[in-house]
């Protein structure tokens, strides 16, 4: 909900015109990566992609972090030396991303089999879209992670589009997860709207990893909801299929589900919802009054001091 | 102190065995290095000497061999990868231009990993086993690129770069691991990173230079001292980058400078040297910067083009014979 309510408000100001740069939102995938903040543990390390604002939210970010970050803020996780989703934090053992699709699998893989050799009983979570499946580096990684057991969830989230290319450009497979065996590993299906199913299995997997080293390919089916980034229409997808994950929002899933075995009240749900809407909101407008990054700050840190 | 003599390739060995030693969270990793010692036998032994969880073998995956040993080095180790050869980094540049180089740059985060990528000419490796691609990553803001010439250097260097907080290429001259020999002392001399050395003093020609090259270009100038009393100095950059711009401009001030390097002409370290003393030491010269190089084709296998293809003696020897006639 948090994830949601920070995307929203950032779309809003991206249609402001007060984002420098473009605007990409996981609006519609919140579920993968929240599942599986809550099946990690504090020394378990995480790979997100752009579509998952969730994982940083899981993770401990909270919106001044993240619109600092979009806004370009000198305070910003990146002190204004990366834009928008591109950021982490490995305190809270979050890598962060590069464009290059496939490129942070092989290096969450590595942070992981390095937290292990210190003795802690780290796992990791690297997150993948359909399109990025297609690159050597998400085979390069997934295979080196089998080959040396590295206890690594590889999250496949199969969004229907790689900007506006469809899965059928992406792969011949009837499912993702038809590839694990090819790895000589595990792969699972899951309903990626579904926070509650992806919350068991992942919680399982963890679980199961953590006491038995080795990798496992996790295939979600979800949808992006929005184009690839607020400047493109999203013309291209089929109307009747965005309607059929409309109608299964992961939010309102998790929500009614919760509401339905009587875990939550509508109180305390819409109590919830308007907290953080004001929690958001106020956090966009402080950070939008702080200031940008001073030029003179250019070459620092391009080398770490020796 | 006592003294023996060691190869190019046993000093970058002893280094690596040193930081080994002295640092436990290293870990060396690459193809073929573990049990049969790697391609060129450099690791032989290591396998025994530092059990099976500090040097392994990997894939024949070059950018998951470098992706994994960014994420190592943000959490704790110094991973040493080697590239069985530096032609194969160009499988992985991506790993080193996005993710090592710009780390730092984004988050603070430094990256402790050393490259070893064997590389040159001049023994019949053809296209894809000779190749020189060191303008390439001083290209890549964030990286550190080492490149010696001498076993004592080569010892010390490995050190210095494995110990460093950056990632740093380091590139080890194939034709040099078993042609070049020097007497060293039993302890290893410190040597930073981005110090060239004068290892031919001349005052009336300088042939600023790296690699295998710095031997050629000592011959040359033996050859040149002898035909025509004339001396040249030899500067060895030792660092590609971060560059000894200072020694470079210091060298410049015999007024004749020749740039040589085996790697390819087009924008190559040559261009950059050039432009240095151009820029900055221009009313010391006396002759405009020549630059001597390979020239901009595919490395060829045959030996009477390969000879044609890389700077000789012969041809390093006519070229400093007619700047110094310039």
């Amino acid at each position: 909900m948090i994830s949601r309510a920070i995307e929203e408000r950032l779309i809003r100001l991206y249609h402001q015109g007060k984002v420098y740069g473009g605007a990409y939102s996981g609006v519609g995938q919140e579920a993968p990566g929240a599942a599986a903040c809550l099946a990690g543990e504090p020394h378990d390390l995480y790979a997100p992609l752009i579509r998952n604002m969730s994982v940083h939210v899981g993770r401990g970010a909270g919106p001044h972090h993240l619109f600092r970050q979009w806004l370009a803020r000198a305070s910003s996780p990146t002190r204004g030396r990366d834009g928008n989703i591109h950021h982490g934090d490995l305190s809270a053992g979050v890598y962060p991303m590069i464009s290059h699709l496939g490129a942070m699998l092989p290096v969450v893989t590595g942070g992981v089999m390095a937290r292990r050799r210190r003795g802690i009983p780290c796992i990791g979570f690297g997150f993948i879209g359909d399109g990025g499946s297609s690159t050597g580096d998400f085979h390069e990684a997934v295979n080196f992670a089998a080959v040396f057991d590295v206890p690594v969830v590889f999250i496949i989230e199969d969004n229907k589009f790689a900007y506006s290319t469809p899965t059928s450009r992406q792969f011949r497979c009837a499912n993702l997860a038809d590839r694990a065996p090819g790895y000589g590993i595990e792969g699972h299906r899951a309903d990626g709207n579904d926070a509650l199913a992806l919350l068991d299995l992942l919680a399982r997997l963890a679980d199961d990893i953590r006491a038995r080293p080795r990798p496992v390919l996790v295939a979600v089916d979800t949808m992006r909801m929005r184009g690839h980034g607020e400047h493109d229409d999203f013309a291209y997808a089929p109307r009747e299929l965005l309607e059929s994950y409309r109608a299964r929002d992961p939010i309102a899933v998790c929500r009614d589900a919760l509401l339905a075995d009587g875990r939550l009240t509508d109180e305390q749900w819409h109590a919830l919802e308007a907290s953080i809407r004001t929690e958001v909101d106020q956090a966009a407008r402080e950070v939008a009054a702080e200031p940008a990054p001073d030029p003179r700050t250019l070459l620092e840190g391009v080398y770490a001091p020796s | 102190m006592p003294r023996r003599e060691i190869t190019y390739l046993q000093g970058i060995r002893e280094g690596l065995q040193y930081v080994l030693r002295t640092h436990p969270e290293t870990v060396l990793f690459g193809e073929d290095v573990a049990a049969f010692g790697g391609a060129f036998k450099m690791t032989t032994g290591f396998l025994d000497a530092f059990g099976a969880d500090r040097v392994f073998d990997t894939p024949i995956a070059e950018s998951a061999m470098l992706g994994a040993a960014i994420g190592m080095a943000t959490q704790g180790l110094k991973p040493i990868v080697e590239l069985q050869f530096a032609d194969f980094a160009t499988t992985a540049l991506h790993q080193l231009l996005n993710n090592a180089g710009t780390l730092h740059y984004r988050t603070g985060v430094p990256v402790p990993l050393t490259v070893r990528a064997p590389c040159g000419g001049g023994f019949g490796g053809g296209p894809f086993h000779s190749e020189e691609l060191e303008a390439i990553f001083c290209h890549m803001p964030g990286i550190k690129v080492v490149y010696p010439a001498f076993p004592s250097d080569a010892r010390s260097l490995i050190v210095s770069a494995v110990l460093d907080p950056n990632p740093v290429i380091f590139l080890e001259n194939k034709f040099l691991y078993r042609h070049v020999k020097e007497d060293v002392e039993t302890d290893i001399a410190p040597v930073p990173l981005g110090c060239a050395r004068i290892c031919r003093p001349g005052t009336d020609a300088t042939v600023v230079t790296y690699g295998a090259m710095v031997h050629t270009a000592i011959h040359a100038a033996e050859t040149v001292a002898h035909e025509t009393g004339a001396e040249v100095m030899v500067l060895d950059l030792r660092s590609l980058k971060p560059l000894d711009t200072q020694a470079i401009l210091a060298a410049a001030a015999t007024g004749r400078v020749l740039v040589l390097h085996e790697a390819w002409r087009t924008c190559g370290l040559g261009a950059e040297v050039a432009a240095l003393i151009a820029e900055q030491a221009f009313h010391h010269l006396d002759a405009p910067v020549r630059r001597l190089t390979a020239p901009d084709c595919p490395v060829p296998f045959a030996p009477e083009l390969e000879a044609a293809y890389r700077p000789d003696e012969p041809t390093v020897t006519e070229a400093l014979l007619d700047l110094l006639e310039t």
